[in-house]
Order: structure tokens, then C-alpha cells, then sequence
């Protein structure tokens, strides 16, 4: 039988998959911006439909998923077809921690160790298993970790506004400012000067992930990404599998260039559900023992030379049940603990958390939530930002509204359109409209009107309402003008509770731009009834009274 | 002839010249008062009456009614010269569609920007310092798709680029200012003629504020503060936009009930003169325009124009 030559020809396929796939990844976060008056588009969420573990998930935190996620099967599909494919050759994420790989191995070079498999290559399977745990407990919190939402919420929270500041400002050095503001605006983002609180952690997390391929190559995709656990799960006797010929001499090359660390020992058993299909090893063996053949999942997979196998001794299956059992107090533990805070135990409201208009109430928020960050992408005004402890550290980088960064613009629905799970609700503009996202708070030992005796109204200005939920009351106030005291009418705003949306363009617009005088608080949020602070003062429409609104709980009060 | 001597000849000639020089002034001054370019022209449609706001023949108006108001004042030669570089400012601060009379009627700006590149600018700029977020308002407002067409440059305003500028008024010694704008060789200020909340109307000096970063100040002394950044600007040319005017719950307005249809376009080099006017166009008591009232009275006390626009040299056109 002749050797299996000529597989350099997989690797070269394989790379441009994967540059073409992180390409996409990119242009798809690019894309995800307002097109003019074109409405939304499914490309937005583009490779969170990909995603079975978002997809898990949030079904079983949230109990319901839109429909679209489901096409993320596909990808469980592909992975019982071919093994994990996704993580080798799609996985944008599994990408960048391959050319961080190289980059680190190039700029520090060492020698190159055989890799094989590890018992901390279980660390990802246990830590999925917590993760599932605790979303079946309605924790939904894992997300953060997914790949997918990981590197998104990077590129948009850190990369973008890196990639912007270096255009903008570096293009004033080269006095090219006006075409690189015109590539950011029809291009990148019609925000200028973007940038996102608490980027530095998320900048943290990412760049401590990238420099772990200097200790182990993949690092992230072999011992952490639970999305890799759930594709190795399914990848556990896949069609596509691994074969060596007896020609192979366990001279280790293969073990040299193996990206997952799949093979057990030298020339041991393969396992494919570490296997990320990348090919180098076919591509590296010199005498052309490797190559991959079709099998049914009940045929066993063969080792190639005398190596050994997995130790599936009874020993080590209960040390395996242990380590679940590790799992699920940590997934437990966990829950507990991030859930023990005020804000979940419901005995405040943070008044720093002014959610998106639509978001769903706080609790079935978090259970859908990943944090992915395409929200604060799409927002044509860059007024969602990351949470830090706003929210908890259950709700860590979900998105909330800083009005002092951007008002929540009166035309837009966006981000409840973009959002891949549904935490956020796509609202009709009328609907929005009416969705009180907080309300306005005139700090008047600030406001230039009640404190200063001047005139202002820059936060009536500003209000969006053609009639104005802040309104001028005239009042006669009295001032001391360095000789006498004087009296005179000053316009002083007031904030009508039953029309202020809490949109903050009031805030934006506000004269003092380091603290402002007025601010929004979620006080009066639709989502929250509980803490209503306002009767509806509006007057009754004629006719007959309304009728009590019949909707269950647990459906979507926005809708419909 | 001999005895004409050189003298004689030298007397003669300067005799002759001075009369030649002298000839055309003689001459026109017979129908100086045809002659002397108008301060100030209103334009009314008297054609057909547009259905409401949302007449698509509005657009047509608006161009005739601006290219008429300006021909009346001279035509643009009188303010452009060959080579120049002009800004037209319109009020482009919402995001609001034309026919909710939010921002400037696009076909007046785009008719300014055609007659200034016809007279000879080299570079015709329109911009404003949006309140809403530009990318999305630049094209509601209609005036970036109608400016495209004859050929002038939507210029975006980028915050980092507003310098701190002296311009030693009365009230505001330093202004950040953008200084693309007031770097132009002509400022063409294309105002509409809105309700606001805060001075009761926008008008021709408000619109001025679209040229400053930190406006929000201006509103404890809006007299004194636009007259000191009118008298910085020296208005040269003012176009008024009263096609459709915004006359309540201005200046975001969004309400079709606020839109009045004026079909109406003023230009004059006296920006108080039309700023007065814009005041009557509103059509509200004396009490509801107390504010914008006291700004025109400031305004002329401060020697920037003239109130009664009756008595500068007026042409009202009625065009059909």
C-alpha cells in the first residue's frame, strides 16, 4: 500500500479556512453597524448561530431560545461528522491562539516538546460541566467564557476603539485625518472617539489567554474553551478518524506539530475528541503513516504501533466521577456565590444600571445575557457600555445605558434587534417609545437654574419628545448680586415622570460635562414594576376604562 | 496749430481724462436707485398652494424661491468671487426628515451650493455640528443626498478639531470654534425659521451656534452671546428658509400638527433685518416671542442691523 503523501495540501486548505473564517469573523463585527434607514440584518449575529453551546446555554437558563440559534446544530452535526473541524479550521478564536502560538515561538523561541495528552486536558469538560450545571440552576454566566462571544466582546470592547484611536489620532500626525475619519464613519463606526468602560479587563483576560500559548501551544482550546469540551463531547467516536499505517516508526513528528494534543503517548492511542483536525501531523510524517479514514462510531479506533491507550480502568473512571463531582460544587458554589449580592437577592437596584430599552426584567436578562457585546457594537451612539459591578459579577460586561457617553437615540431599536438570545426584546419603534428605560434626576444643587439662579434648559433642549418630558417652570427666585439682594425669574426644569423615558440626552447635552446635574436612574423602569416610584398621573382617555391586562408571567412584556 | 504747445496738450488730456473718468459715474447716477444692489429680498410662491408640508412640489419651490431671492440681491457674483471656498451653514441638528421642518429645506441649500459653484467657488462646504449623531441626521435631514448633486462637500465636524479662538465680544472673549469653517472666504448662513423651547425661535444668528463646541453656556445669556458671535462671524450673506417652518415644540419638533407651510425664502446681507422677519413669518403674540424679541432688540442696539427691514432696500418678489 503506498504512504499517504502530499497532505501539505490539507494544512494550506486548512489555513485558508481559517484566515478566511476569522476574516468573516471580523467583517461580520464590521458589518454590524446602522446601514442608513435599511433595517436589521441576520448577518449581525453571524457566528453566534454557529454556536451549540450559546444555544445550550441559554435553553437551559432561559428556558426558551430564538428559533435561529437552532441552526447551530449544524455545527454538533459537523462535529459527529468530522470531529472538532470547528475548533481546527473555523473557530476564529482557535485561530488567533494559533498565531499567538507561532508569534510567541518566533519572538521567544524554545525548544519544541513532543505534546501528548494530558489529565488537565479534562479541565475544559469539568469546567463545561459546571457551566451546564449552573445554567440548569438559571445561572447563565458561563457564556462569558464561549469562544465566540469571548473574542467578540474583545474585538468590539478593545480592538475596534484601539484600531480607531490609532486611525483618528495617528491620522492627525500624518495629516490624513479627514479620509481616516471617512473610512472609520462609512466603514467601522459612525462613533467617534469609541471607546468602552472597563475595556482594560477585558484586555486582560484576553492577553493573559493569548501569552498561555507560550507554556502550552492552544492552550485556551486544549485545557479551557467550554465550547471545545461540548464539540469534544460530540466528537468522542466521530466519522472522520485518525489511522496510522504500521510503517510508523513513533519517531514523534506527528507528536511535535499536534495542535490538541491528541495522541496519549508516543505512538499511543489518538484521541479525537482532542484531535482539532488541523492535519499537521499527516502533513509532518515523514514515511506517510497517518492519514484519516471513514469508520462507524461502533468500530473502534485503531492505536498505531504498540503505544498505549487511554487508562480505562475502573481506578481511573472514578477518579473521573470524582472530578464531576469537583465540577458540580464548583458549578454550585459558584452559582451561590455569584448570585449572593444585593443586586440578585433583589434588595436594590443598582442606580447605575440602566438597562437597554427592551432588556428583559433583570433575572431572565441575566439568563440570557452572554455579554457578547454586539449590542454595544450596533449602538449607533456608544451609549451601552460593559458592567463592571454594576450588575454583579453575574451580570459581568453586560451591556447598560451611560447617557453621559451617548444618549439612547429616540429613532433607534437596534440593539434589540442585534441580540443574538433575546435578552434584549426587538421593539417597534412605537413600542419603544413607550418603554421607560429609567428616569431623568435634576441634581439641583448642580443645575445652573435652581443653584446658580441662571438661566439654562440645555436638558429641554435636549429632550427628544416633541413635547417634552422636561418642561420650564418660570419661578421668582431670589440672588444677591455683590451689593443687594435681588429678585428675578429664572426657567427652571422639571422632569414629568409620566412621559421621561430615561433616554439621557438630557445627560448628554448637560452644561456641566464632568459630573452632570441631571442624571437617569432606573427608578422607573418598565421592566421592573416592583419599583415603580411613579403613579400614572396621565390624564384618562375617554371612553371606557382600560381593561386589566391578562399577559402571564414569564412572557415577553413587550411584545405583543 | 503751431502755437499748441505742449503745455496746452498736457492740460487738454487731463481735461478729457478727468471727463472720461468722471462720464460713468455722471451717467449712473441718473438711475442710481435701480442700480443699488438690494439689502434684502423676499421671495413668496404665489403659484399653485402646495397640498401641506409633505408636497413633493415643495422641492421645486424651494429651489425657484431661492434662486430668485438671490438674483434679487445681485446674484451670487455680488458675495463669491472666482476661486473661492464657502461654507453654506445650514441648521442640519436633528435627525428629522425634511417635511417634519426640523433642519433647513435641502433644495434651498442645494440651490446655494449650485449658484456659488456657478459664480465660481472653487470648493462649496455644508456642515453643521449635529446635535443628533451626524452619519444618520446628515441623511434625514435630505441635505446630504440634494448637496451630492450639484456638487458640494458635506464636511463633518469632528470635536477634537474645535481651537479655542478670541473673538473679544462683549459677553464671550474665547469661543471654540471649528476652524475649517470660519477659515472660508464665505460664511452663507442658511437658517430655518423654528419654534425653540429656549429663545421662543431659531433664527438666522442661532444658527451660528452650529460653528462652536460648548454651546450649552450661551443659554444663561443668549442675547448678548449670539450678538458677540454674530458680530465675530460678520455675516456677508443670510438666507432664511421659511418654506416650511416649525412653529411649536421646537427646535427637536417631530410633530406634523408644528409644520407650517410659509413657501417663503428671504436673503439679505442684514441678519437682523431677517431675523426680524422670521420672527413675523412665526405668526405668534408679541408674549410668546418675548425672548426671541429681546434678542432682535439687542441685536440692533448693538449696531448689527436693522430691525425694520421696511426701510433697507427691500424687493419682494412673488414668484410663480
Amino acid at each position: 500500500m503506498k504512504g499517504w503523501r502530499g497532505t501539505l495540501s490539507g494544512v494550506v486548505a486548512r489555513r485558508t479556512v481559517q484566515a478566511a473564517a476569522l476574516l468573516l469573523f471580523f467583517g461580520l463585527v464590521l458589518a454590524a453597524r446602522r446601514h442608513g434607514d435599511a433595517g436589521p440584518s441576520a448577518w449581525w449575529q453571524g457566528f453566534f448561530l454557529l454556536d451549540p453551546l450559546v444555544l445550550l446555554l441559554t435553553w437551559l437558563a432561559g428556558h426558551a431560545v430564538p428559533a435561529v440559534l437552532w441552526l447551530s446544530l449544524a455545527t454538533v452535526a459537523l462535529t459527529v461528522l468530522l470531529g472538532r473541524v470547528f475548533c481546527g479550521w473555523f473557530c476564529p478564536l482557535g485561530t488567533i491562539h494559533a498565531i499567538a502560538g507561532r508569534f510567541l515561538d518566533f519572538c521567544w523561541p524554545r525548544r519544541k516538546q513532543p505534546e501528548h495528552w494530558s489529565r488537565w486536558q479534562l479541565a475544559k469538560y469539568y469546567l463545561l460541566f459546571a457551566v451546564l450545571l449552573s445554567a440548569a440552576c438559571g445561572v447563565h454566566a458561563g457564556a462569558v467564557l464561549d469562544p465566540l462571544v469571548l473574542l467578540y466582546r474583545t474585538t468590539v470592547a478593545v480592538l475596534l476603539p484601539g484600531v480607531q484611536w490609532a486611525l483618528e489620532d495617528g491620522s492627525n500626525v500624518l495629516g490624513l485625518s479627514e479620509p481616516a475619519r471617512q473610512l472609520l464613519r462609512e466603514r467601522v463606526t459612525e462613533v467617534e472617539h469609541q471607546a468602552f468602560l472597563g475595556s482594560g479587563l477585558i484586555l486582560a483576560l484576553f492577553v493573559a489567554l493569548l501569552a498561555l500559548n507560550r507554556w502550552r501551544p492552544r492552550f485556551w482550546c486544549r485545557y479551557l474553551c467550554p465550547l471545545g469540551a461540548l464539540l469534544g463531547a460530540a466528537a468522542l467516536r466521530p466519522f472522520l478518524r485518525r489511522v496510522a499505517r504500521e510503517s510508523c516508526n513513533q519517531c514523534e513528528l506527528c507528536g511535535l506539530n499536534c495542535q490538541g494534543a491528541a495522541a496519549v503517548t508516543p505512538g499511543g492511542e489518538w484521541l479525537a475528541a482532542e484531535c482539532l483536525g488541523c492535519l499537521n501531523c499527516t502533513a509532518a510524517c515523514h514515511r506517510g503513516s497517518l492519514g484519516f479514514r471513514l469508520a462507524w462510531p461502533w468500530q473502534a479506533a485503531p492505536a498505531c504501533g504498540s503505544g498505549t491507550g487511554l487508562d480505562r480502568s475502573r481506578r481511573r473512571f472514578l477518579s473521573g466521577l470524582r472530578g464531576l463531582a469537583g465540577a458540580a460544587a464548583g458549578g454550585l458554589a459558584g452559582m451561590f456565590l455569584l448570585r449572593a449580592t444585593p443586586q440578585s437577592r433583589g434588595s436594590t437596584g443598582s442606580e447605575n444600571l440602566v438597562r437597554p430599552p427592551g432588556a428583559l426584567a433583570e433575572r431572565e436578562f441575566l439568563q440570557r445575557c452572554t455579554a457578547c457585546g454586539l449590542c454595544m457594537r450596533i449602538c449607533p451612539t456608544g451609549c451601552l457600555q460593559p458592567t463592571l459591578g454594576e450588575a454583579g459579577l453575574e451580570g459581568l460586561w453586560t451591556p447598560r445605558v451611560v447617557p453621559r457617553i451617548g444618549r439612547c437615540e429616540y429613532g433607534c431599536t437596534l440593539c434589540g434587534h442585534a441580540c443574538p438570545t433575546g435578552a434584549i426584546a426587538a421593539l417597534t419603534i412605537e413600542e419603544k417609545h413607550a418603554v421607560k428605560i429609567g428616569i431623568a434626576l435634576i441634581d439641583r444643587s448642580r443645575c445652573i437654574p435652581y443653584a446658580y439662579a441662571r438661566d439654562c434648559g440645555t436638558c429641554v433642549e435636549a429632550c427628544p419628545f416633541p413635547e417634552k418630558a422636561i418642561r420650564l417652570v418660570d419661578v421668582e427666585v431670589q440672588f444677591h448680586d455683590g451689593r443687594r439682594q435681588r429678585t428675578k425669574v429664572v426657567s427652571q426644569p422639571m422632569v414629568d415622570p409620566d412621559r421621561c423615558t430615561g433616554c439621557g440626552g438630557c445627560v448628554k447635552e448637560c452644561t456641566f460635562k464632568d459630573e452632570p446635574a441631571i442624571r437617569v436612574v432606573s427608578a422607573n423602569e418598565t421592566r421592573t414594576p416592583s419599583v415603580k416610584p411613579f403613579l400614572d398621573m396621565q390624564p384618562k382617555p375617554a371612553g371606557k376604562p382600560p381593561q386589566p391586562a391578562a399577559s402571564p408571567p414569564g412572557e415577553n412584556p413587550y411584545v405583543g | 496749430m503751431s502755437n499748441y504747445s505742449r503745455r496746452d496738450f498736457l492740460a487738454h488730456s487731463a481735461a478729457a481724462g478727468m471727463l472720461a473718468w468722471q462720464a460713468d459715474r455722471l451717467l449712473a447716477a441718473g438711475d442710481a436707485a435701480a442700480a443699488r444692489p438690494a439689502d434684502m429680498a423676499i421671495a413668496r410662491w404665489k403659484g399653485p398652494e402646495p397640498k401641506d408640508a409633505t408636497d413633493p412640489q415643495l422641492a421645486g419651490i424651494a429651489t425657484k424661491l431661492t434662486q430668485q431671492a438671490i438674483d434679487a440681491l445681485g446674484g451670487m457674483r455680488r458675495f463669491v468671487k472666482r476661486g473661492d471656498v464657502v461654507w453654506v451653514k445650514p441648521n442640519i441638528g436633528w435627525d428629522r426628515k425634511p417635511e417634519q421642518a426640523g433642519d433647513s429645506n435641502p433644495q434651498v441649500v442645494a440651490a446655494l451650493v449650485a449658484m456659488c459653484l456657478e459664480a465660481g467657488a472653487k470648493t462649496v462646504k455644508v456642515g453643521d455640528y449635529t446635535v443628533h449623531a451626524a452619519v444618520k441626521t446628515y441623511e434625514t435631514s435630505g441635505i446630504a443626498p440634494a448637496v451630492k448633486t450639484p456638487g458640494g462637500k458635506m464636511v463633518f465636524l469632528d470635536k477634537q478639531r474645535f481651537k479655542e479662538t478670541a473673538i473679544n465680544g462683549e459677553r464671550i472673549k474665547t469661543l471654540l470654534l471649528y476652524p475649517e469653517i470660519i477659515e472660508c472666504d464665505l460664511v452663507i448662513n442658511a437658517a430655518i425659521v423654528k419654534h425653540h423651547v429656549l429663545s421662543n425661535a431659531t433664527l438666522c444668528m442661532k444658527n451660528y451656534m452650529g460653528v462652536m463646541d460648548n454651546r450649552a453656556p450661551f443659554h444663561q445669556d443668549f442675547a448678548a452671546c449670539l450678538c458677540d458671535l454674530t458680530r465675530f462671524m460678520k455675516p456677508r450673506l443670510c438666507v432664511l428658509d421659511a418654506v416650511r417652518i416649525l412653529k411649536d415644540h421646537g427646535p427637536v419638533g417631530g410633530r406634523m400638527e408644528d409644520v407650517a407651510v410659509k413657501t417663503t425664502v428671504a436673503a439679505g446681507v442684514d441678519i437682523v433685518a431677517l431675523d426680524a422677519l422670521g420672527l413675523e413669518l412665526m405668526g405668534k403674540e408679541p408674549g410668546e416671542t418675548r425672548k426671541a424679541a429681546s434678542i432682535i432688540k439687542y441685536a440692533e442696539e448693538s449696531g448689527l442691523g436693522k430691525a425694520n427691514y421696511r426701510g433697507l432696500a427691500l424687493k419682494e418678489l412673488a414668484v410663480t
